[in-house]
């Protein structure tokens, strides 16, 4: 899964609205997308629809990728502001920020558990903010530099590592992630 | 430089880093139809698209028959009542085959001009 074939294929999207091209593209990264996104949204099925809306959105605006950075950073990018986007849609999303900070954290917290076995990863996430999970989703599970992850969230550098770090610091005040096996 | 040292620095994972990865890391999720079903949607999309202009021009155009068809009417009805003489003058002054040549490749040649400015 190279960049150079990765840049072909959506040269030959964009230079003749070629939807072969552009489903090679799908194919190889929508685990990633997908993954991504349960990771954010802890519902699979609303994962899978915003993972959908996505690649719709990609489809558009694939003009605008300029073959500067790697094509899954600006896939993911796009899968960060259609999560946002359908977060701010939501109108249960409005009634959590219109109510306090506290319940807003608790209402986020419990999106994890929807849909799927609790594993030791949803308790972790569970006890970050919306930011911080994706982050920490970024750097941990799709092994972006910080520097990606500054280009996705529109953040400098020095912002994700403190991010990272206050991530980090909750998940340890929170578990003994040391004592923890992957599951 | 700057970014090297940037780089080396992210890699010095600690252990907690590294367990972390591996409670991030997820198996791969098969596509199972997934990436068909959006390029099928794409393909409905661009169908649509396609077939938006001659419908628009097919429906405006049932729409402005009956109107379009009155409005000749009235001009050929209105035609009779204007005097030959004047009709005649009338269509002397529309301009003739060889100017209407030389017209478009006044216009042909212009075109080009500009572009080769732009260029």
């Amino acid at each position: 899964m190279t960049t150079s074939e990765d840049n072909d294929l959506v040269a030959r999207v964009v230079s003749g609205q070629d939807t072969a091209a552009f489903g090679e593209l799908i194919r190889r990264h929508q685990s990633q997308v997908r993954n991504f996104l349960r990771k954010l949204t802890g519902d699979f099925t609303q994962a899978d629809d915003l993972a959908q809306d996505c690649f719709m959105h990609a489809w558009d605006k694939l003009h605008n990728f300029s073959g500067r950075g790697t094509f899954i950073g600006w896939l993911l990018k796009v899968a960060y502001t259609t999560f946002l986007q359908s977060k701010r849609k939501s109108k249960r999303y409005a009634e959590i920020l219109a109510s306090a900070g506290q319940v807003a954290d608790q209402e986020s917290r419990s999106t994890i558990v929807e849909n799927h076995e609790v594993t030791d990863l949803d308790k972790f996430l569970a006890v970050l903010d919306e930011q911080e999970r994706a982050i920490m989703v970024m750097s941990y599970g799709c092994g972006m530099s910080h520097r990606e992850i500054g280009t996705v969230t529109d953040m400098p550098v020095g912002t994700v590592k403190s991010v990272i770090f206050r991530g980090k610091e909750k998940i340890r005040n929170s578990f003994d992630i040391k004592n923890h096996q992957h599951g | 430089m700057t970014s090297k040292i940037i780089n080396m620095v992210e890699r010095m994972k600690d252990a907690e880093d590294r367990l972390l990865e591996s409670m991030f890391e997820s198996a791969a999720i098969a596509d199972n139809g997934f990436s068909a079903r959006i390029v099928k949607k794409i393909n409905r999309r661009l169908w649509l698209r396609r077939l938006v202009l001659p419908v628009a021009v097919l429906v405006g155009g049932a729409i402005a028959y009956k109107p379009l068809a009155a409005l000749v009417a009235l001009g050929a009805e209105f035609a009779t009542f204007v005097p030959l003489e004047t009709l005649t003058r009338a269509s002397s002054s529309i301009p003739q085959f060889p100017s209407v040549i030389l017209g478009a490749i006044l216009l042909v040649a212009g075109l080009f001009g500009l572009r080769m400015i732009e260029d």
